[in-house]
C-alpha cells in the first residue's frame, strides 16, 4: 500500500513542478491567444457594447487599401533586410574574422555599438539627421554628391522608405554581423586550408567551404530577419514621430495594427490584422527553412 | 518535519506566500489612502499651474486631489485602453484635441465622459465663454469637455527683416495680397547660389498642423455639429490647390522648417519671414528662439476675401471628467475653480501666453501688458481681439482619420503639380478626395455603435452647415 502510494506522489511529482510554468503559459498566452481570437470576429467599444460581426473585419482588412501599401511597404523593407542589411553584415564578419584579435574586438564594439541605444532613440536621432538643409545627413550627401540638401526625406512619400530602410541598415548591420562572426569563427580551419592547397581562390573557398559551413547560422539569421521586418513597429514609428508618413508611405504592418486598434479603438479589426500578420509570417518563416534545406538536414 | 518537495520548492512557497502578502497589503494601504480625486494633465505647465491652485481647493473643500502629468499620446491611449477593458480610470482628466474624436466611437451612452451639457448651459457658461471653443469637445450636440483655451492664431513675423524689405503688413489684408508681396519682395536667391535663401511662409509639404488651420479659416471642417463627415466639399478642395500652389514647385513661397532645433534655426537665419502662430506657440517661439527678442511681431492671418475673418485656431485642451468617478460633484468644482479662476489667469497668461475662452477675463491688465519679444505689441490685446472669430472645428469619432486621409490627397496633388502644373490638377484632387471620402464613410459605415440616427454617414452635400 505504502508502495502504492510512493508510486502516485512520484508519478505526481513532475506535473506539480510543471504547474506553476504551465499556470503562467495558460493566463498569460493561451487566454489571451483565444481572447484575441474570439475577439477578431466582433467589433467593441469598451465593457457595454460587443457585437459579433463574423469574417467582417478579416474581409475589411483583407480589402483595405491601407492594409495593401502596409504589405508591400513591409515587404519591400524585408526585401532590402535580407538583399542589403545580410550581405554588409556578412561581409563586415568576414573582415573582422580576418582581423587581429585587438582591432577585432574593438571594431566588433563600434559596429554593434548601434543597437545598444534602442529603436526609439536611434529613430529619434535620424529625424533630425534628415532634415532639409540643416539635417546632417543631407549635408553629407549635399558634400558628398552634391544632391541632396533640400531633400525632404520624411515629408516626401517617394522618400519616406529609403530612410526607414537607412535607418535600419545603420541600427542593424553591427547586429546581425555578430551572428555571422559567431557562425564564422566556428567554420573549421583544416577544411578552409585544404580547400587552399588544392588550389581553391577565395571566391571558391568562400562559397564552397565558409557558406555551407554557416549556413545554420545564416537561415537562423535570414528567418530572425524576416521575423523582425514583419514586426517593424518602434523605429518608424519614432522616425515619422508618432504619425506613418505621408500617404501613408511610413505605414507598415503592425503601424496598421497599432492604427486600428489602439487610434481608431477598434480592437476586434487590430485583432484580425494580429492573426493575419502571424499567418503571414508563419509561412513565410517556413518556406525560407523549407527552402534552406536545414530541415531536411535536420530528420 | 521536512517539506515532502525539497528544499528549494519550499522556499519558492515561501517567497510565494511573502510576495502575496506584500501585494495584498499595499493595496489595503493604497486603497486606504487613496485621494477623493485623481486628476490627469498632459502639459508641464498646466501641471505647475495647478500645482499652486489646488492646496487652497482641498482647504476649502477639505479634500485631497492627486495630480499627475502623463505625455498626451500615451495618456489619449492609456485611457481609451483603460475605458475600453473597465478598469480604474482617474475622475479628471485634461485631454489635447483632436484626441477627443477616440473616445467618441459609440453611442452617446457609451462614450466614458460625464456630459456636461446641462451643467454648461445652466451655470451660462456658454455665453460667458467663446461659443466655438466648445465644439471640438462636443458630439452630437452634447459637450463632454470644458474648454481650457481659446487658441486663436495670428501670423508671427521677423519684424526686423520685413520691414527693411519695405514691406507694410497693416496693407495684406488678404491672402491674395500675401502672396503677391511675397513673390514681389521675399522670396529670393540672395547670394545667387542657385538656392532660394529667403520665403514667406513655413508650410510642411505634408500639411500637419498647417492645413487644418487654413481649411477652417476658410469655413471649411471635417465634420460638422452632428458627426457628419463634411471633408469633400469645394472648400477644401480650393484650399488643398491653393496649399499646393504655396508649398510645391518653382513659384512656391514657403519653405518647409520643420521643428524644433531646425526650425529655430530656419527663423533665426531669416529663411522663413511669417509662422502661423497661436497664442501658446508665442511663448514657444519666446523660450526657443531668445535670440530674436525685439525682432519678432504679430499680425491678424490675411482674410480670404476683404473683411473675411482674420484668424483660425491651433490645438486646444479640455478637461473631461470620467463617467467612473465617484466624485463627479466635486469633480466638476474642481473643474470651474481651476478654469473660471480669474486669479489664476493672469498668472498663467505671464507663464503660457494663453488666453483663456472666459470673455471677462480679457479685461485683465494682465493682458495689457507689452511684450518686448514681439516689438512692445500688446500680444494679450491682440489675441483677445481675435479670439471671438475663431471658427468652430467639430470633432468627430475618425477625425484623426479624416485629418489624414485629406493630407494624403494634398500630397498626391503636390506630386501631381510637380509632374503636370497645374492642368487637370483641380480634377485630379477632386476625384482623390472623393475616393478618400468614399473610403471614410465604408469604415464610419462598418461601426455597428453609431446607432442608426445618431449620425447620418452621407454625402458631405447633404449636411446642412457645410459651408461648401
Amino acid at each position: 500500500m505504502k508502495d502504492l502510494k510512493y508510486r502516485a506522489y512520484v508519478k505526481r511529482t513532475p506535473y506539480l513542478f510543471l504547474a506553476p510554468y504551465f499556470c503562467l503559459v495558460c493566463i498569460f498566452f493561451i487566454y489571451p491567444l483565444i481572447s484575441a481570437f474570439l475577439l477578431s470576429f466582433q467589433q467593441t467599444n469598451g465593457p457595454k457594447s460587443k457585437a459579433f460581426v463574423g469574417l467582417s473585419n478579416y474581409s475589411f482588412v483583407l480589402t483595405d487599401p491601407d492594409f495593401h501599401k502596409a504589405v508591400k511597404n513591409t515587404a519591400i523593407y524585408a526585401v532590402f533586410s535580407i538583399f542589403l542589411q545580410l550581405p554588409i553584415s556578412l561581409g563586415l564578419a568576414m573582415l573582422l574574422n580576418t582581423a587581429k584579435d585587438k582591432t577585432k574586438g574593438f571594431f566588433r564594439l563600434i559596429i554593434f555599438s548601434p543597437n545598444l541605444v534602442g529603436q526609439i532613440f536611434v529613430g529619434v536621432i535620424f529625424s533630425v539627421l534628415f532634415v532639409p538643409r540643416y539635417g546632417l545627413f543631407n549635408r553629407f550627401m549635399q558634400s558628398l554628391i552634391y544632391w541632396g540638401l533640400e531633400n525632404r526625406w520624411l515629408e516626401n512619400p517617394t522618400l519616406v522608405l529609403p530612410a526607414v530602410i537607412i535607418t535600419a541598415l545603420w541600427m542593424y548591420v553591427g547586429f546581425n554581423m555578430i551572428y555571422f562572426l559567431a557562425g564564422l569563427q566556428s567554420v573549421d580551419k583544416s577544411l578552409v586550408e585544404a580547400a587552399r592547397i588544392d588550389g581553391a581562390n577565395p571566391w571558391q573557398v568562400f562559397w564552397n567551404v565558409t557558406l555551407p559551413a554557416i549556413k545554420p547560422v545564416a537561415t537562423f539569421v535570414v528567418v530572425m530577419s524576416t521575423i523582425g521586418s514583419f514586426q517593424l513597429f518602434e523605429l518608424p514609428f519614432s522616425l515619422l514621430k508618432g504619425e506613418f508618413g505621408p500617404s501613408s508611405s511610413g505605414l507598415f504592418i503592425v503601424s496598421y495594427l497599432y492604427q486600428m486598434a489602439f487610434r481608431a479603438g477598434d480592437l476586434g479589426t487590430g485583432a484580425a490584422v494580429g492573426w493575419i500578420l502571424t499567418l503571414m509570417i508563419m509561412i513565410i518563416s517556413l518556406t525560407q527553412i523549407k527552402m534552406s534545406g536545414t530541415l531536411e538536414e535536420g530528420k | 518535519m521536512e517539506f515532502p518537495y525539497g528544499k528549494a520548492p519550499f522556499w519558492i512557497l515561501v517567497m510565494a506566500i511573502i510576495t502575496g502578502l506584500a501585494m495584498m497589503l499595499s493595496r489595503t494601504f493604497t486603497n486606504a489612502g487613496r485621494p477623493d480625486l485623481v486628476f490627469v494633465v498632459f502639459a508641464p505647465r498646466h501641471y505647475e499651474a495647478y500645482l499652486k491652485l489646488i492646496p487652497e481647493f482641498e482647504r476649502k473643500h477639505n479634500v485631497k486631489v492627486q495630480l499627475q502629468q502623463v505625455h498626451q499620446r500615451p495618456l489619449q491611449t492609456r485611457l481609451q485602453s483603460a475605458l475600453l477593458a473597465d478598469t480604474d480610470v482617474p475622475d479628471m482628466v485634461e485631454i489635447m484635441n483632436p484626441f477627443m474624436g477616440a473616445f467618441m466611437k459609440g453611442p452617446l451612452d457609451d462614450v466614458g465622459f460625464v456630459d456636461l451639457t446641462d451643467r454648461v448651459k445652466a451655470e451660462k457658461l456658454d455665453e460667458k465663454m467663446v461659443e466655438s471653443r466648445f465644439s471640438i469637445w462636443s458630439s452630437r450636440g452634447r459637450i463632454f469637455a470644458l474648454p481650457h483655451d481659446v487658441h486663436p492664431v495670428a501670423l508671427a513675423y521677423r519684424r526686423d527683416i520685413v520691414e527693411h524689405l519695405g514691406i507694410d503688413v497693416n496693407k495684406i489684408e488678404t491672402w491674395d495680397d500675401f502672396v503677391r508681396i511675397a513673390h514681389e519682395k521675399i522670396v529670393k536667391d540672395v547670394d545667387g547660389d542657385g538656392i532660394i535663401d529667403r520665403y514667406a511662409l513655413d508650410l510642411s509639404i505634408s500639411g500637419t498642423s498647417f492645413f487644418p488651420i487654413i481649411l477652417l479659416q476658410r469655413g471649411g471642417r471635417y465634420f460638422d455639429s452632428q458627426g457628419n463627415l463634411t471633408m469633400d466639399t469645394d472648400i477644401t478642395i480650393d484650399t488643398i490647390l491653393w496649399y499646393i500652389r504655396q508649398s510645391r514647385g518653382k513659384t512656391r513661397i514657403s519653405f518647409p522648417a520643420g521643428e524644433g532645433q531646425p526650425f529655430y534655426k530656419a527663423l533665426s537665419d531669416g529663411i522663413i519671414l511669417f509662422n502661423f502662430v497661436p497664442d501658446w506657440r508665442s511663448k514657444v517661439f519666446e523660450i526657443d528662439a531668445e535670440d530674436l527678442k525685439g525682432k519678432m511681431a504679430l499680425m491678424p492671418l490675411p482674410a480670404w476675401e476683404k473683411g473675411g475673418r482674420r484668424t483660425s485656431t491651433w490645438g486646444g485642451t479640455g478637461l473631461a471628467i470620467t463617467e467612473k468617478s465617484k466624485n463627479k460633484e466635486l469633480a466638476w468644482e474642481l473643474a470651474k475653480f481651476l478654469y473660471l479662476n480669474k486669479k489664476d489667469f493672469s498668472d498663467r497668461f505671464a507663464m503660457l501666453n494663453v488666453i483663456p475662452p472666459l470673455k471677462e477675463a480679457w479685461d485683465l491688465p494682465a493682458f495689457q501688458v507689452e511684450d518686448e519679444y514681439y516689438s512692445g505689441q500688446k500680444i494679450g490685446q491682440i489675441y483677445a481681439e481675435l479670439a471671438p472669430e475663431t471658427p468652430p472645428d467639430y470633432v468627430g469619432a475618425y477625425y484623426e482619420m479624416v485629418d489624414g486621409k485629406t493630407r494624403e490627397v494634398l500630397i498626391d496633388g503636390g506630386v501631381y503639380y510637380e509632374k503636370y502644373g497645374d492642368k487637370g490638377l483641380r480634377e485630379f484632387v477632386t476625384e482623390k478626395l472623393k475616393q478618400k471620402a468614399a473610403y471614410v464613410r465604408r469604415v464610419m459605415n462598418r461601426n455597428v455603435f453609431l446607432r442608426e440616427g445618431e449620425v447620418e454617414i452621407t454625402d458631405a452635400n447633404s449636411s446642412k452647415e457645410n459651408a461648401g
